[in-house]
């Protein structure tokens, strides 16, 4: 039985892992790898197209990949591709996603079942879109849910626009056929335009006709150089990296003072044309010439860009969301049956998931530079992280199965908000110079979110408490008083790490304005973890709070850390708004209710737990 | 009978309601910045003995239920109360053993805490300098509160500033103004107004720009979000003796663009004004040099920092300094942080900050982190000496 048992585990996760490594779909014969690692400058720091992709593609349509309307699946390079090279293609690709079409009022536009609307779907609304736009609060706080869609589409739709004209100009697509040829014969025009143009100003006979032309394009790049969302452009070598990079606009316009045109928009020229032309052969041999323009610009920052778009290629969230499931179901089937091969294979996994974790967590570290929480996005990854590592730690004693499954729990919960999070574009991006602070991220940052994983972890065992003492016969009183122990262990653990946390962070404060304390919304939020633990733990000294009462707590727990975490963001201080239509206000309201629940089971009559603990209760 | 007090005030039932009080009153105290902004929220909730909340008018069911009042204890009971109930315990339960220094730590490290944030709200003073490049500076002002100001221009080498805080200026009050004959009756005072050019004569004001210009001011509610300046107004009767000099519409944004108002005496004229709140140094601060990063291809600031010098009285106190992010300027008492800029970025906004009690939340820092660390520290270890990895 041991030996099926293991070998099943293993298969299942060389499966999980097996639906992750499949290699990109290299059919069409384009080096889409090596053209996803071209760098582009986006919010201050140097990355590869494969992350612009995806990040733009996670805004629009809230997911990263596309389907066609021919049933092809592509992946967000692939998109990115028709999106900047093929553009009458991509405008049917179905991208945008509208959450309630239908509420838009826009005439015709709503088709039963779907979600996701080509840029040709909403080509006839525009108007309608951008006229309602200008007519909804300027305060994105205190914006209706009808409002905020209303935003976002707009917004998606010039975000599309914007990136879509990042490598080439504003024009018909058939335009693109000879990017090249117009380039050169700009730079032609360049020197004799110049002529005539001094001979316009002092007042001598000119070329009319060539002024023209060369004032024509000059109209035309400078609206490329307003349009196009992308630094594709590096300065000439030698790079500072502190320098600003150019969109292709404005280096069409250098172009008048230098005379020369960059050779990363020639080879961007190129790869269009080519891509254009269905010629794959020129399009890598374009791109391999590029790729080592940049290796031999950038030798300090090519290595990083390459291993962010293997991380992105990698997704290691994404395989461990899944891994924890798979320990969680293993762990419940484990109190059923097979308790000690079971539960030894669900901690197998576990640490392969948490290893999994801690990679994607290193990763984003070396690729920012940075300690590991610098936004809600990575604060929701590390407060999973955290939580695993404490479950991990006690299965490791006390091999129960508690630790592990809640482990795997919380885990996968934070993970999943991760995910949910990343929707809003870059999860990597730059710090503001407030809190570019190191060594305050470093500390204060990383302690009092790992306050947050402890009072979840301690909460998650509060709940396995109250569900083992209702359902499961064998739970005595030795085991209650065991994970007792664990969840005020636990929460001993967080009440250290809140209050240290919140210490520093008016430590910070006072370093920063000299206001040690402010009674701002988020320095709230953390006080009332640090109270809410001094009540638990006073609670037990006092001898007020029994097993139950302390289960209680820990799960109110839950709630005041939820709020901590992301109550305090709903609210528009001194607007006027309080956040009820953000769809995080209803997940907030939902969770904070489920935990309620909880807490009223707590204290349903002991004559109907069935627990040897539960009857034994007064 | 006391010793029945003493072990009320000394039980930890005490301290758990006391805990969820403060948790209960940390909480309205939040939401209510939605209606009242920070600073306003932190002096009803935080900074006084008892708060009621109302239901806001915003929530669902809003115009039915606003009836509905939460009354609590605002912070300074609470704080007070746990200092008994620390101070109670303390003195009854106190023994020296090895095992309760970490809680002795935590606890005389809280007391320190609570006594530091509340001499913080007594003492503490913030304010805004603002230095131009190659400007100098000797003083610092904020806009959340104003002052309404004598100024006597007629010494040739410096003005004397005669003042009354706007805090104090009741309608119908009179009061004394500092060193002069003379004093101010409150006619009318506005947290916040707007002020119009009207033909209608039923303003009060009979003289300066109320009549020059035809001014009035219509009340308006105050504004509590973080960015907004209210326009403080009020109309003033100055008065020598008995006799009335003439009534005037003062108001913050009647400020230096706009020609003084004066008061005329027999013996001087002074300029009369309401203004924020200004606070005079015996130095100067001179700003040498701004400057203002971004992140390459962005508008993300990356580092602000102003290199100043100050001019004192005693040239052995001259300083130079760069102040920015999170390294600010500790002289003569206040404190100097970099804090903001003007929109051409020429001049420095600089946050001024006067807190003698500064330190203390240092030490009551260390105190309470290295007696948990201690306490849960003897728990962990015996918790692993019980166990051993199975």
């Amino acid at each position: 039985m041991k030996k099926i048992i293991y070998s099943l585990a293993a298969l299942l996760v060389l499966l999980v892992l097996g639906r992750y490594m499949r290699p990109a779909t290299q059919e069409s014969g384009y080096d889409l790898a090596g053209f996803a690692e071209l760098p582009v400058q986006v919010g201050g720091r140097i990355k590869p197209l494969d992350s612009v992709a995806r990040n733009t593609l996670l805004v629009l349509a809230a997911r990263q990949k596309v389907e066609t309307l021919d049933g092809q699946i592509l992946s967000p390079i692939e998109w990115f591709l028709d999106l900047t090279m093929r553009p009458e293609r991509a405008d049917t690709h179905p991208v945008f996603k509208i959450e309630f079409p239908d509420d838009l009022g826009l005439d015709g536009l709503y088709q039963p079942g779907k979600r996701h609307y080509s840029f040709n779907d909403l080509r006839p609304h525009f108007e309608t879109i951008n006229q309602r736009f200008r007519e909804i609060d300027p305060e994105p706080k205190k914006r209706d849910a009808y409002q905020r869609q209303i935003a976002e589409l707009n917004n998606g739709l010039s975000l599309y626009h914007r990136v879509m004209h990042s490598l080439h100009p504003i024009g018909e697509p058939q335009r693109l056929d000879q990017l090249a040829d117009e380039y050169r014969s700009y730079l032609s025009l360049l020197q004799p335009a110049m002529a005539e143009l001094r001979k316009q100003k002092d007042g001598e006979n000119y070329d009319a006709e060539l002024v023209k032309t060369f004032l024509g394009f000059g109209e035309d790049y400078i609206r490329l150089s307003q349009t196009a969302q992308l630094r594709i452009i590096p300065p000439p070598a030698p790079i500072d990296p502190m320098e600003d990079w150019f969109n292709l606009g404005d280096e069409l316009l250098n172009v008048i003072q230098t005379g020369q045109l960059s050779p990363y928009a020639m080879s961007y020229a190129g790869l269009t044309m080519a891509y254009r032309a269905g010629d794959a052969t020129t399009f890598n041999q374009t791109l391999s010439e590029l790729l080592q323009r940049v290796t031999a610009d950038f030798p300090d920052d090519i290595g990083r860009v390459h291993f962010e778009r293997l991380f992105n290629a990698s997704q290691p969230f994404a395989i461990a969301i899944e891994l924890y499931v798979l320990v969680f179901i293993f762990i419940c089937i484990s109190w059923l049956r097979w308790p000690a091969t079971l539960g030894k294979a669900a901690f197998w996994i576990l640490c392969l998931a948490f290893a999994l974790h801690t990679f994607g967590l290193a990763a984003r570290m070396y690729i920012q530079e940075r300690p590991p929480v610098t936004n809600l996005y990575s604060s929701a990854v590390f407060v999973g992280w955290g939580a695993v590592l404490l479950g991990a730690f006690l299965e490791k004693f006390h091999r129960n199965g508690i630790g592990g499954a809640m482990a795997a729990l919380v885990g996968f919960s934070t993970l999943i908000i991760a995910h949910h999070l990343a929707m809003t574009g870059d999860t990597l991006e730059m710090m503001r110079a407030v809190l570019d602070s190191n060594f305050w991220l470093a500390t204060h940052v990383i302690i009092i979110t790992l306050g947050y994983s402890a009072m979840f972890f301690a909460g998650a065992l509060a709940i396995a408490f109250i569900f083992l003492g209702l359902l499961r016969r064998s739970f005595d009183k030795s085991a209650a008083r065991s994970l007792t122990g664990m969840v005020y262990g636990i929460t001993c653990f967080a009440a250290l790490f809140s209050l240290v946390g919140t210490i520093l962070g008016g430590i910070w404060a006072d370093q920063s304005w000299g206001r040690f304390w402010g009674w701002d919304p988020k320095e709230n939020g953390a006080l009332m973890i640090v109270i809410m633990c001094a009540i638990t733990l006073h609670a037990r000294w006092g001898g007020i709070a029994r097993e139950r009462g302390i289960m209680a707590l820990a799960i109110l727990g839950n709630i005041v850390t939820a709020w901590s975490w992301f109550g305090t963001n709903l609210l528009g201080v001194g607007l006027h708004s309080y956040g009820f239509t953000d769809s995080g206000f209803l997940w907030m309201c939902a969770f904070a209710l489920s935990q309620l629940l909880c807490i009223a089971f707590a204290y349903i009559p002991s004559r109907y737990w069935r627990s040897e603990f539960g009857q034994s209760q007064p | 009978m006391l010793t029945a007090l003493l072990q009320i005030f000394g039980s930890l039932r005490l301290t758990v309601i006391l805990l969820s009080a403060s948790m209960v009153l940390i909480f309205f105290g939040t939401i209510d910045q939605v209606e009242y902004g920070i600073w306003h929220t932190q002096k009803l909730y935080f900074e006084s003995f008892v708060v009621a909340w109302q239901y806001p008018a915003l929530w669902p069911a809003g115009d039915q239920l606003t009836w509905l009042r939460i009354p609590m204890f605002g912070g300074y009971t609470i704080g007070s109360l746990m200092l008994i109930n620390l101070t109670v315990a303390y003195t009854r339960r106190f023994s020296l053993k090895a095992a309760k220094i970490g809680l002795y730590a935590i606890h005389s490290g809280l007391m320190l805490l609570i006594v530091s944030e509340l001499l913080t709200d007594l003492l503490a003073v913030e304010s805004q300098m603002t230095v131009p490049e190659n400007g100098r500076a000797n003083y610092s002002q904020t806009v959340r509160e104003n002052e309404l100001v004598l100024i006597d221009r007629s010494h040739p080498d410096h003005d004397q500033v005669h003042a009354i805080p706007a805090e104090i200026l009741k309608p119908g009050h009179t009061l004394d103004i500092p060193d002069t004959s003379l004093r101010a009756r409150v006619l009318h005072f506005y947290p916040n107004a707007q002020l119009v050019r009207t033909s209608d004569a039923s303003s009060p004001a009979n003289r300066g720009v109320a009549t020059k210009m035809g001014v009035t001011a219509i009340p308006r509610a105050p504004d509590y979000s973080e960015k907004a300046i209210n326009t403080a107004t009020a109309y003033i009767e100055i008065l020598d003796g008995d006799a009335s000099l003439g009534t005037w519409l003062l108001a913050n944004v009647l400020d230096e663009r706009f020609p003084p108002q004066t008061v005329q005496t027999y013996e001087r004229d002074y300029e009369i004004a309401l203004r924020f709140q200004r606070h005079y140094y015996p130095f100067e601060i001179e700003l040498l040099d701004f400057a203002h990063d971004k992140y390459p291809g962005t508008d993300i600031p990356f580092n602000f920092s102003s290199k100043v010098i100050t001019h004192h009285p005693e040239p052995a106190k001259n300083q130079q300094a760069l102040i920015y992010m999170n390294h600010p300027l500790r002289y003569e008492g206040l404190t100097f942080y970099q804090a903001s800029f003007s929109p051409d970025e020429t001049a420095t906004i600089l946050q001024v900050v006067r807190n003698p009690g500064w330190l203390l939340p240092y030490f009551s820092v260390l105190l309470m982190g290295l007696g948990m660390t201690y306490q849960f520290g003897l728990h962990f270890i015996k918790y692993l000496n019980k166990r051993k990895p199975a």
